[in-house]
């Protein structure tokens, strides 16, 4: 039927076998090699867990000491952000829960400088004009990975106590609705920390004027700086 | 050129073939371990440097959905360079086969073997023109496996044609032997009659003398008797035995990744997702699928040409969670892997409801718009801005709005809620993730079972 040699026979039927084995046993080679490597991966990648990809997790800079840690977590409680309910500090609350004096308080919000803003109100006034907006936007939106936003508002010492403290709150507030109407986030109450305090408590000093502010540049005299909020993101994590 | 020397150039070019599949088969079972690996990508097989940044067309053909067969049934599926292996070991084997057993004149021999090159020819034209049109990638090892197919089938058939030629020759030889018998030894008068005397012969005589002496001289004999039909048959059925047990071995063998299906997690927080998710296409469909991806992403744009190619493309509401590997907004990566990537996600933010137009621009776009070599982060963040702006001009005065840093920076914080890994793309079906190596080619197999589960779960 085909007309050879038993031999040349036999040599076809050799190649033909070794053609069908080859490509087989490679595909058997090809998987118990990979087969080999997956369970090496595996038990170096139990054996070395620092090598797995870094989760998604707030910020945390250097400046977030163990004290500043502490003095946050009690601030935030007291002020409703950790655990609470409640929104907004009166400045006797924070004294209290802070237990330092107003130059240490107002020093914890150093490191935050890059971060943060100060809008000068108008005398007497608790509205937002249109550079207050600006930067409160500008400041805002640089969110980064901060856990919390700090609106700390303050006003000066011209007039009754009660009155600056009334004046103080407004400003923080009014600060908090225009948070509210413009960013629309349904968890910005757990994020956004309000204080007002009064004239009572540590007037901001004119070392502050560095910070980027609302209003006109020139204007920084004491009473200008403390009718002011003070704005910034913390990036420490609690 | 005779007979055998074209049979020996099927075998080579065959052998080419073979080596150009075999290089490829084996860069696409490397991936059975799930990690990632350099591919091969050289017009001489095995040889160049491995590919590992994922740019070559190589890559994109073998990660593409038309690199494997039975995607669904085996992780990452059966390469189809496979079963071209086994069509040139085949090749291989029957021109050597025809060489040694003297079946170099045998046109249903030559036939066989000219059919048989005729697949791996057929299918390079039809993979040629996927390469090409549907992938836009040339894939120097698949050109080396069509150029093989090509030559194995024209020199095939050449030998076929040759020996068809041959035939008539044989038989005019065969012819011209007999005449050259019945030559008179002496010469024949005008009447027809010997003569004793001696004289020259005719011209046509040495016509026929000369071309009966060639012919011997060459070889050429009258053709072999032909393979039977039976041989034949036989040889197409262990023709389809190189072909089929090669599968047969790789699809036993293929490991069960089926326990990493739903292993790497779920979305702790899904809640409030809608806030921050950018709906892609319809979602009226009951499984959700939300997709982790940087539109600078090459793996996110991989990632992308895969599925849309999957069934599942039809059966989920997908959405996309904005997750750019640029420290200009993330502040989760400490210098930007894909710089002006905060700047395009949140163009596609500002988009709203054309927002997977602009996706799909930046991914179209992406290799003209990806960081070029010694190019600074924040030069390439300005050109990718001034493309946005010069395509979406509607969307200027939006990308640099708080309110769209903002929107994105809530995307960013989903991502931190969920405790989601820093990396793209990642992909939860129903909250359930995918293990990050099966988003290329275990992606059909590890897609389908999750689908399958999240749908026996309603």
């Amino acid at each position: 039927m085909i007309g050879a040699s038993p031999g040349r026979l036999a040599a076809v039927a050799i190649l033909a076998l070794a053609g069908l084995i080859v490509p087989t046993a490679l595909v058997g080679t090809w998987q118990s090699r990979a087969a080999s490597r997956l369970v090496e991966a595996e038990a170096a990648a139990e054996a070395s867990p620092e090598e797995r990809p870094a989760v998604a997790a707030a910020a945390d800079e250097e400046y977030c000491t163990p004290a500043l840690r502490q003095i946050l977590r009690r601030v935030l409680t007291s002020c409703g952000l950790i655990g609470g309910s409640g929104r907004g500090c009166q400045p006797v609350e924070a004294r209290s829960v802070a237990t330092m004096d107003g130059d240490d308080f107002n020093a914890l919000f150093l490191p935050m400088r890059e971060r943060g803003g100060i809008l000068q109100f108008d005398r007497a006034e608790s509205d937002l004009d249109a550079s207050d907006v600006a930067l409160v936007d500008r400041v805002f939106a640089d969110r980064g990975g901060a856990s919390y936003f700090f609106v700390v508002a303050r006003a000066s010492p011209d007039g009754s106590e009660a009155r600056n403290r009334e004046l103080s709150r407004d400003r923080a507030e009014g600060v908090m609705r225009h948070l509210e109407s413009t960013f629309h986030d349904p968890a910005l109450h757990d994020q956004v920390g309000l204080l007002w305090l009064g004239e009572e408590y540590a007037q901001l000093d004119p070392s502050f004027c560095d910070w980027q502010r609302s209003g006109e540049a020139g204007a920084c005299a004491p009473e200008d700086l403390n009718r002011s909020a003070f704005v910034a993101w913390i990036d420490c994590r609690l | 050129m005779t007979l055998r020397v074209l049979c020996g150039l099927v075998a080579a070019s065959s052998l080419a073939g073979f080596l150009f599949a075999e290089v490829s088969s084996s860069d696409f079972a490397s991936h059975l371990d799930r990690q990632t690996h350099g591919i091969h990508c050289s017009l001489l097989p095995g040889a160049g440097e491995l590919d590992t940044r994922g740019t070559s067309g190589c890559h994109v053909t073998l990660m593409s959905p038309y690199s494997s067969v039975l995607r669904d049934a085996v992780w990452g599926g059966v390469p189809i360079a496979l079963p071209a292996m086994g069509v040139f070991a085949f090749l291989v084997v029957a021109a050597l086969a025809i060489l040694v057993l003297g079946r170099e004149r045998d046109r249903r021999a030559l036939l066989g073997l000219t059919l048989a090159a005729a697949i791996p020819f057929v299918t390079s034209i039809a993979m040629g023109w996927i390469s090409l049109h549907e992938l836009d990638a040339a894939c120097k090892l698949c050109i080396g496996i069509y150029l093989a197919s090509a030559a194995a089938f024209v020199l095939a058939g050449s030998a076929l044609f040759v020996a068809r030629r041959g035939e008539p020759e044989a038989l005019s030889a065969a012819s011209a032997s007999e005449a050259e018998a019945t030559l008179p030894d002496a010469p024949i008068d005008a009447a027809g009659q010997t003569a004793d005397a001696p004289r020259l012969a005719t011209a046509s005589e040495m016509d026929r003398r000369i071309a009966a002496r060639r012919l011997e001289r060459r070889g050429a004999l009258a053709a072999p008797e032909p393979l039977g039909w039976g041989v034949v048959g036989l040889g197409a059925l262990i023709g389809i035995a190189f072909v089929a047990l090669p599968v047969l071995a790789y699809a036993a063998g293929a490991p069960d990744f089926s326990g990493y299906v739903g292993a790497c997690g779920t979305l702790a927080h899904p809640e409030g997702g809608d806030e921050v998710l950018v709906a892609i296409g319809p979602q009226t469909r009951e499984v959700e699928m939300i997709e982790v991806l940087d539109p600078l992403c090459p793996s996110c744009r991989g990632f992308e040409a895969r599925f849309s190619a999957h069934r599942a493309a039809e059966e989920v509401s997908r959405s996309a969670l904005l997750f750019p590997l640029d420290a200009e907004c993330n502040w989760m990566v400490s210098e930007s892997v894909h710089p002006g990537a905060c700047l395009l996600s949140r163009a596609v933010l500002c988009a709203e409801e054309d927002a997977e137009e602009v996706l799909a621009w930046a991914f179209a776009q992406q290799s003209e718009l990806e960081r070029r070599e010694d190019e600074e982060a924040e030069d390439a963040a300005r050109r990718v801005e001034r493309a946005v702006r010069e395509r979406f001009p509607a969307l200027g005065e939006c990308i640099a709005s708080p309110e769209a840093r903002n929107r994105l920076n809530r995307a960013l914080r989903f991502a931190v809620d969920n405790e989601l890994p820093v990396l793209t793309p990642q992909v939860y079906v129903d909250g359930t993730r995918l293990c990050d190596e099966d988003t290329d080619l275990g992606l059909d197999y590890v897609l389908s079972r999750l689908l399958d589960r999240s749908e026996g779960e309603r």
